[in-house]
């Protein structure tokens, strides 16, 4: 944390719940999604496979071609002779996939042929003229299917439907378990599920014929990256391609891999004389518009009788579905905060991405933190009721200390801060816990059963990327970076140009909190372009919205690009004012003499100098009062399968659930909900607190509604939102948050992550309070989503959720 | 997600929308509300040749009271919304199962667009307004190029989106009895509260002071193929005091002689545990006394 | 074979010729270039697309073009009046009703129908009045506690309670 009188000048605005300036236009309905701008353009439709598995012997577009108001077809051989394979970071084994299906197809859903049309109505015609004959392969649809010795090969090249296998272990395991008085042994099973942004994808490609380049309009979430994607799988030069991302209504991680169907748009608008616009429909978007993979997880708890966990080994297998581009990356990132909140010294992770005929897999929010912290926290439930301890006591006992901070884990990562014995006795206390525990003795009298859930989980922000490629060796990208521009324009306002993006975290409202902080001016004088635009934009290769990264590395960049504006503002002043300057300072918009007050240049003078009356700036002082920074948190260090920190702040939290279960339909009622959240400095607390209940309810549809399923064929059963389901505004309960306030030492503001605690922790607890409230039946909760059904055949057979 | 080609007519009468469908048999199809037909037409379910929007007939909106006392009954316009329906003071008043059971279809937009007419004529396996039709034992005037016919809800629902309409009649008119004595109960087993039942239950239960059943009535709706009568259990309650041993015995009998539905919300075990359990809970309910 | 409309979108009455099948979400976005009304599902079940239909709320995916023949449309542009937000959206500013926006002028106006219908409606009845409404940022609470302000916003008859005017100075 850097000394904050460095950096503020004023206290007025940073750490208030200041109103959103993004909200005005969005909620006039004058915001700019992708599929809002203003173009005269061509439509684009899909046709996509039927098939989960099965080889493509013929694609007749012809009669597609004749229809009137078709204006061009490409199909996915096409495409796959013009392009670069898909390019893998996490797999080892070979795997060769294209943008569009080539040869065969390898899920429902991918695409096959795309058709350009004069509007989005003949385009749907169109589809329907397209003859494509398939000839069926056998399916691989669940893991177990997948890792069969004989099982049909989705990739061919990779000779194995298992794409990573790797063991990282740290610390001595096997000393942990001759140790143990016991080892706890469990295996979880986590569905598929996804946030499914409200807006879909979209994107507009438009081919300038003059200089054979490229410009984009996409809701992508991760443009620095895709602009390296798309022009690698095209074979462009960089400067031949230029991306602009306007408002975008979601992200949650699901747009973070866009960037194929780009290279797709970008094929058709060569052959177009205007832009093609392809606005993702809801069943493309359920079927291949990415979700969080499937898992398996067998998990082992070495301990000793009084509950002191000694080591935790486990074994994950993710199905990722069929998409090479993010393989692999969830159990890796799962491995890297593997033990939770707690003290324990040694770990092993065995890690297997698996290939399926499930849709393509993404990084989804929290990305397998919800899963991995589901599992552990299960695990202590578990372990605690094995050794006769109250669920309470047994975490208690196993705590990371607030003495032992910062903590190193055994595979290297650092915890810098946080009080989790605290947060926990904070969250026990005001959500009533030992009078809920009361309750629910009364209660199960009358035959009603009523159970509380705890959780406590870790939420690590601003990713090193480099860890996608542990198992392959040299990362081609790494490091925990962002930029900003940031200038003072004539009128001595303040501009400010991302290098990241926003799909509705208010990036824009939290920058000119603190630059307002910085300058002493009113919010209202900094406007915040937090859209993207490859031409200007300060971006790096891994630039966009992720790891809840915005304000570590988005802010830091900011504060060091205003930093140098407002030293320059001052030397100029130093200048004007014929005072040193050691001897100024910044006060309302304008820079003074500490000593006089009335001896005072305001930004609009300074600007006016810089801008317009260059002559008199001091000798050396360029024209101009526009600085660009890229912000490297000095924390960041190359991941290594030794030293594997990858994120640089830990935000945790405790969840407290009480629900009652209707043991004879299966209907779960929330009775409670509290959340003790620590994210160091909150920078807004109303934008926080936001994101933390939202986040908290995606995980509770992860929990208890939301689910991916495929048939036996690999035919997805979840195509709509009848199906998949996600929460709506009834039937959940009231949550009530507080906070505590561990600032984060390695970031200029003391801030730490925000935005996907609640999606991580939630899902535990939930599942926690659910087993809790069936304990009377001895019913265990391993798997999700936790269904009415699931719930009255495990009471009544089964004693398994 | 958009509609194949369809030529268009907006009728002003119910005899001009009646020659309409005579003339263009099974490639026209009536419009009401559309919060099904539009749904099917966008997935490219259900394509047909021509729409006939009945939205411009104003004759087939209303709800009035005909007749008075036990012998009268109601009539209601089949394009008499589901939020009209809700809001009717003479329903909650004299026929309450009908509000009942409209407040709990879809979500407010639905409500407001889709209609009593629409939702019977669809005939989804799963809909809450047919199961509240069978319980009140209700009459169903369809009007065709031959003139109009009155139809016994227990004859209307042939099969998975089947009706014994035939495709040149359109539904006009639902008329329901007045049952002042009656208990009028729906229950709906469904994941949030807005979707579709996997197991809906519409009662109408006359019982003496002593708690025995004189006259039972259940419609039964997101079980089968269609929705239907439960005229076992109706059987096993008629005449017998309502004691929990007697609902747990009659209750089993919900599914009797039906082919249960299965999906990935609730298995076949499951949908007759349902049934099961929301029909006890509801004779339960209905046959306490206020 | 197009057929003639005349359909009244806030306050101004539109004659087109249209083709019987297109949506009237996609008349409102591609016809009449009023885009604040979002498709987010297609399929009628997340209500992004939501506008009133002679004041009451309905799915502009649902319905086609035609069937809003000779009636009135209100959609999110029409809220405001002369650029001050009405009630509605400014309980929606104010209690940080909205992250992303997209789910938003559906949102605002289900509000408007429940508002119409019940002036100051519980917590759970502004829950039930919005099951046809998805939003995936805010978990509903703080859209609840947006209706919730609005309601008592034009219960004390102050459609716009504070006197300045929000400024719209954010870069599109």
């Amino acid at each position: 944390m850097m000394n904050l009188d460095e950096i503020f000048v004023t206290r007025n605005w940073v750490g208030k719940s200041v109103r959103r300036d993004e909200d005005i236009r969005l909620i006039k309905g004058e915001a700019a999604y992708v599929d809002d701008l203003d173009m005269d353009c061509a439509h684009v439709a899909f046709l996509r496979s039927v098939y989960a598995h099965a080889r493509i012997t013929k694609i007749d577009t012809s009669k597609a071609e004749a229809l009137p108001g078709v204006i061009a077809v490409v199909t996915g051989p096409e495409v796959a002779k013009q392009t670069k394979p898909i390019v893998a970071r996490a797999i080892t084994q070979p795997a060769i996939q294209y943008v569009m299906a080539d040869k065969k197809v390898r899920y429902v859903g991918e695409p096959l042929v795309a058709v350009a049309a004069v509007d989005r109505y003949i385009a749907e015609d169109a589809l329907e003229l397209i003859d494509v004959e398939y000839e069926p392969l056998p399916v691989v649809v669940e893991i177990a299917d997948a890792l069969k010795k004989d099982s049909p090969l989705i990739f061919e090249e990779a000779g194995s439907n298992v794409l990573l296998h790797d063991t990282l272990e740290h610390g001595n395991m096997d000393a942990a378990y001759q140790e143990a008085d016991l080892v706890v042994k469990e295996h979880f099973r986590v569905h598929r599920y996804s946030s499914t942004p409200l807006e879909t994808w979209a994107m507009i490609a438009k081919h300038e014929k003059g200089n054979d380049s490229f410009v984009v309009w996409a809701n992508d979430q991760q443009p620095g990256r895709s602009t390296a994607n798309v022009c690698n799988t095209l074979g462009i030069p960089n400067n031949r391609f230029r991306l602009i991302v306007p408002d975008s209504g979601g992200g949650f991680g699901i747009k973070l891999a866009i960037w194929p169907h780009i290279v797709i748009l970008c094929l058709l608008a060569k052959k177009v004389d205007k832009p093609v616009k392809w606005v993702q429909t809801r069943r493309e978007h359920l079927l291949g518009g990415s979700h969080a993979p499937d898992c398996d997880v067998e998990i082992e708890l070495p301990m000793k009788k009084d509950g002191k966990i000694l080591g935790l080994f486990i074994k994950d297998i993710e199905n990722d579905g069929s998409f090479v581009h993010t393989a692999g990356i969830y159990g890796l990132i799962k491995f890297a905060t593997m033990v939770g909140c707690y003290d324990i010294r040694a770990t092993r992770a065995e890690l297997l991405s698996v290939v399926t005929q499930k849709g393509p897999t993404v990084q989804n929010r929290g990305v397998g933190k919800p899963t991995m912290i589901f599992v552990l926290e299960r695990m202590m439930d578990i372990a605690a009721k094995k050794l006769g301890l109250d669920p309470v006591e047994i975490r208690f006992r196993n705590f990371i200390q607030p003495k032992q901070m910062p903590y190193t884990t055994p595979s290297g990562e650092i915890y810098e801060s946080g009080n989790y014995p605290e947060c926990l006795q904070k969250a026990l206390s005001l959500s009533g816990y030992d009078e809920l525990k009361k309750r629910q003795i009364e209660m199960r009298k009358n035959g009603k059963y009523i159970g509380l859930g705890i959780s406590a989980g870790i939420e690590p922000g601003t990713s090193n990327l480099g860890y996608y490629y542990t198992s392959r060796g040299v990362p081609e990208y790494m490091g925990n970076a962002e930029g900003a521009i940031v200038s003072i324009d004539y009128d001595g306002n303040v501009n400010v140009v991302m290098g990241s993006v926003d799909q509705g975290q208010g990036h824009a409202t939290t920058i000119s909190q603190v630059i307002a902080d910085m300058l002493d001016i009113h919010p209202e004088r900094v406007s915040v372009d937090s859209h993207l635009d490859s031409l200007v934009s300060p971006f790096l290769g891994h630039s966009g919205a992720y790891s809840n990264k915005f304000n570590d590395v988005d802010l830091g960049a900011v504060i060091m690009a205003t930093k140098k504006v407002r030293d320059k503002m001052v030397r100029i002043a130093s200048h004007v004012l014929g005072v040193e300057t050691g001897g100024l300072q910044v006060k309302n918009g304008a820079v003074c003499s500490r000593k006089d007050e009335q001896k005072s240049v305001s930004f609009q003078e300074i600007a006016s100098l810089a801008y317009k009356k260059i002559l008199l700036l001091p000798e050396g002082v360029e024209p101009g009062l526009k600085e660009i920074a890229y912000y490297k948190n000095p924390m960041a260090k190359l991941p290594s399968r030794d030293d594997f920190n990858v994120q640089i702040t830990h935000s945790n939290s405790v969840h407290v659930v009480a629900v009652e279960v209707d043991v004879e339909t299966g209907e779960i009622t929330f009775l409670k909900y509290v959340i003790v959240h620590d994210c160091g400095k909150q920078l807004n607390p109303g934008i926080v607190e936001g994101m933390t209940i939202g986040s908290t309810v995606h995980g509770i549809g992860a929990a208890l509604l939301e689910e991916f399923v495929y048939d036996e064929n690999g035919q997805p059963l979840s195509a709509s939102f009848m199906d998949y389901m996600k929460p709506l505004a009834g039937g959940l309960p009231r949550i009530e948050l507080a906070h505590m306030e561990s600032p984060c030492p390695y970031t200029l503001l003391g801030t730490k992550a925000v935005g996907e605690g609640g999606a991580i922790g939630s899902v535990a607890a939930v599942a926690n309070a659910v087993e809790d409230a069936l304990s009377p039946f001895q019913v265990k909760v391993v798997s999700l989503p936790i269904t009415p059904q699931k719930v009255v055949k495990a009471v009544k057979e089964t004693k398994e959720i | 997600m958009i509609p194949s080609k369809f030529e268009y007519f907006a009728p002003a009468s119910l005899a001009e929308a009646v020659s309409l469908l005579s003339k263009y048999q099974e490639e026209a199809k009536p419009l009401a509300g559309g919060q099904s037909l539009i749904s099917l037409l966008k997935l490219r379910l259900a394509s047909l040749k021509y729409l006939v929007d009945l939205a411009g007939i104003a004759e087939l909106n209303y709800i009035r009271e005909e007749g008075a006392g036990p012998s009268g009954t109601i009539s209601i316009g089949a394009l008499t919304t589901y939020a009209q329906i809700k809001e009717s003071k003479l329903l909650q008043s004299k026929c309450p199962l009908l509000p009942q059971t409209a407040s709990v279809v879809g979500d407010v937009q639905v409500r407001n667009r889709g209609t009593l007419g629409g939702s019977l004529a669809h005939a989804d396996p799963a809909g809450d307004m047919p199961a509240a039709i069978l319980a009140l034992k209700a009459e169903l005037k369809a009007v065709g190029p031959q003139g109009e016919r009155w139809i016994q809800a227990d004859d209307f629902f042939l099969g998975m989106m089947e009706t014994a309409l035939s495709p040149d009649e359109i539904l006009s008119e639902i008329r329901v009895p007045v049952l002042p004595d009656h208990k009028m109960i729906y229950r709906k087993a469904a994941r949030r509260p807005s979707d579709f039942a996997m197991v809906g239950i519409a009662l109408c239960l006359k019982a003496r002071d002593d708690q025995t059943c004189e006259e039972i009535s259940i419609g039964v709706t997101g079980v089968t193929d269609k929705p239907y009568r439960a005229e076992e259990t109706e059987k096993r309650l008629r005449g017998k005091k309502l004691e929990p041993k007697i609902i747990e015995e009659a209750a089993s009998a919900i599914t009797e002689g039906v082919d249960v539905m299965e999906n990935m919300h609730a298995s076949q075990d499951f949908r007759s545990h349902l049934a099961r359990v929301y029909v006890s809970r509801a004779i339960a309910a209905a046959g306490i006394r206020s | 074979m197009k057929v003639p409309v005349e359909i009244t979108v806030n306050g101004t009455r539109h004659r087109s010729e249209v083709e019987p099948r297109l949506l009237l979400v996609h008349y409102l976005r591609d016809v009449l270039d009023l885009t604040g009304t979002h498709v987010g599902c297609e399929t009628g079940l997340c209500g992004a697309c939501t506008i009133l239909l002679d004041g009451e709320a309905v799915k502009s995916c649902m319905m086609l073009a035609v069937q809003a023949n000779v009636r009135a449309v209100e959609t999110v542009e029409g809220l405001s009046v002369e650029g001050e937000l009405d009630a509605v959206q400014r309980g929606f500013w104010e209690e940080h009703g909205l992250q992303c926006g997209f789910c938003t002028p559906g949102m605002l106006l289900s509000a408007h129908d429940l508002l119409r219908r019940s002036p100051q409606p519980t917590e759970e009845e502004i829950q039930r009045a919005i099951h046809g409404n998805l939003c995936r940022c805010t978990g509903y609470q703080t859209i609840v506690k947006a209706i919730q302000n609005a309601g008592d916003k034009m219960r004390a008859g102050k459609p716009s309670a504070a006197s300045s005017s929000p400024s719209t100075r954010g870069r599109r």
